[in-house]
């Protein structure tokens, strides 16, 4: 299997956020700002990277039948240490992630990578599965975040973009705004993929076409 | 805090999908018809409620007393997989004809981010057992509300001319934005 | 029945190994956790109260009597500079705001002046009450006299006037109402 297929998988093909739409809960309410999108980014990787490790380690030794709730362990876990460490070292972004660093043991990306994929594959695929997955995250997070750090408060990661006469669109670093961006930013991939998609097809067709020619 | 205002401050100002996006996966995912989101409600209700119950006594009579706050994320999301377990097998055995409607949504529960909120949040902010129960209600009768209010919309998307990419996902999220705009309105109620 | 057995064995192993990897954890946080708090109310004590280089709680008898007056307060503490004279107190408290409580720490010297307020915790609207945290509000604050009662205003004059945050008349009168309730119980308990 092919590291670099199963990183783009998580990145784009089935970007967690912008293709499958799980694992929303959190994305919505932290990404008021640029940076907390990317702290969110991080611990998901952190767990998701963590826990498909220890998924993908202990395979052959859960039994089917618990294998929802061992997982469901092993996630709680890594939940709670990365909760404990940005108390203890990033307390001002623990305090603006809140309830949702807890919450990231709901997020059924990572319970559905440890299921789909790290009880079935070896511990490297399984790493790299989960830093795909979680960068795409990420990478979703830190889009609708600077977004709507840009238009509903003049700045990104804090650095003031815009003179004192801009006033901001307040409405975007409140709820309609998440919910508003992201539908946009989703409908803009959406497109794109169809483009992408099509113009394969169109390739296919014309390859079959010529080598059925004789 | 007024049990009173706790319940309108849920239901309405704080509405737990539109302002605090809780329960955002089954609420894109369910809510496009009435029946199955009415369904999705009531048993929504019933485990949150339940779950807000058994996680406050196990939060304040063993872990708190044993000191080992630390362990709650860990111990509430068991405690919640395994109340809907139980809820599961329950219906199964007594009312088959619920279990069948509700199917594949019932375990999908475990993993809404409502439930888990809630039980999180009643710690946090120091309610008593009362005030624990109002909190649950509300939240949960907050959610049914906004399932039914999109899928009300929704079942009238499939008549409506969408533009393909933004269809499924993008125009649900887009009409949530505007239903949040609206719940907006209900800030300073109390 | 034995396959239940070993089945609940196996996931108790797993959920003991996990909460002593917890504790672990906890044991390596837990201290710094403890200390961070400690550290962020000593730095919001020094902001609002700069003339004072040392800081300890007041007495028991004091607090209960403020608190009997005024329940919303969660903590004083008695100010000294580095001769050890008192130069003034740091009162930690709550209101309520638009969003939910408030929580507050005012400065007060001795001559009867405001000296600083710092918004410790809130959750108020970013964009609106959240300005809160802004400057150009809690500036305003100092040099009031601790004997009058405030009152907001959009250009504030008097002394008797503070700041009012735009378009968040609920966040502004939350805290001003909130200063004065912790004004009226100071004097009732400390002057002299």
């Amino acid at each position: 299997m092919k590291l670099s297929k199963v990183f783009y998988n998580g990145l784009i093909k089935e970007n967690t956020i912008f293709v499958q739409a799980i694992g929303l809960c959190g994305l919505l309410a932290v990404t008021t700002s640029a940076i907390n999108g990317l702290a969110m980014g991080i611990a998901v990787i952190a767990v998701t990277v963590g826990s498909n490790l220890v998924v993908s380690l202990l395979r052959k030794i859960i039994p089917n039948k618990i294998r929802i709730p061992a997982f469901i362990v092993v996630i709680a876990t890594f939940v709670t240490v990365v909760q404990m460490f940005m108390k203890a070292y990033t307390p001002d972004l623990d305090r603006a992630l809140g309830i949702f660093i807890p919450l990231i043991v709901v997020n059924c990306m990572i319970l559905g990578r440890a299921e789909a994929f790290a009880s079935k594959n070896g511990i490297i695929p399984s790493i790299v599965d989960g830093l795909g997955m979680g960068l795409g995250y990420t990478l979703a997070a830190v889009m609708l975040g600077a977004i709507r750090e840009i238009i509903g408060a003049g700045s990104i990661f804090g650095i003031q973009l815009f003179g004192i006469n801009f006033e901001p669109a307040l409405i975007f670093i409140m709820p309609p705004g998440a919910f508003i961006i992201l539908g946009i930013l989703m409908g803009l991939f959406n497109y794109f993929r169809r483009k992408k998609e099509s113009e394969g097809i169109k390739e296919e067709t014309l390859d079959e076409f010529i080598y059925n020619i004789d | 805090m007024n049990l009173f205002t706790i319940l309108i401050s849920t239901i309405f100002i704080n509405n737990y999908v539109f302002a605090q996006f809780l329960g955002i996966c089954p609420f894109l995912g369910v809510s496009n018809k009435t029946e199955t989101a009415a369904g999705m409600g009531v048993a929504v209700t019933f485990v949150v409620t339940l779950s807000s119950v058994i996680t406050y006594v196990v939060h304040h009579y063993i872990l708190a007393n044993l000191g080992l706050e630390y362990l709650q994320t860990i111990v509430f999301i068991l405690v919640i997989a395994a109340l809907v377990q139980l809820v599961e097998m329950f219906l199964k055995k007594s009312s088959p004809g619920l279990y069948r409607a509700l199917g594949v949504y019932l375990p999908l529960i475990t993993t809404n981010c409502i439930v888990l909120g809630v039980a999180i949040l009643n710690i946090d902010n120091n309610y008593n057992i009362i005030e624990t129960i109002v909190n649950a209600l509300g939240a949960s009768i907050g959610f049914a509300i906004a399932l039914l209010l999109m899928a009300g919309v929704r079942e009238n998307f499939e008549l409506a001319d969408i533009p393909k990419p933004l269809q499924g996902f993008p125009i649900s999220l887009i009409t949530a934005g505007l239903m949040s705009i609206a719940f907006l309105g209900f800030s300073g109620l109390v | 029945m034995n396959e239940i057995v070993k089945l609940g064995l196996i996931l108790f192993i797993i959920t003991a190994v996990a909460a002593g990897v917890l504790s672990v954890s906890n044991a390596i946080t837990a201290d710094r956790i403890a200390e961070l708090d400690k550290i962020m109310n000593d730095l919001a004590m020094q902001e609002v109260l700069g003339a004072a280089e040392e800081f300890r709680p007041v007495d028991e008898g004091k607090f209960n009597a403020f608190k009997s007056v005024n329940s919303k307060v969660i903590e004083i503490n008695e100010g000294y500079d580095s001769a050890s004279n008192l130069v003034g107190y740091t009162v930690k408290a709550v209101t309520k705001g638009f969003g939910g409580d408030i929580e507050f720490m005012l400065g007060v010297s001795i001559d009867g002046e405001i000296t600083g307020i710092k918004i410790l915790a809130h959750e108020e609207t970013p964009g609106l009450g959240a300005n809160a945290e802004k400057k150009y509000f809690t500036d305003s604050f100092k040099g009031k006299p601790v004997s009058v009662e405030l009152v907001s205003s959009k250009s504030p004059q008097g002394e008797n006037e503070v700041q009012a945050i735009t378009s968040a008349t609920v966040t502004t009168n939350g805290i001003v109402n909130g200063v004065n309730e912790v004004l009226k119980a100071y004097n009732a308990t400390f002057s002299n």
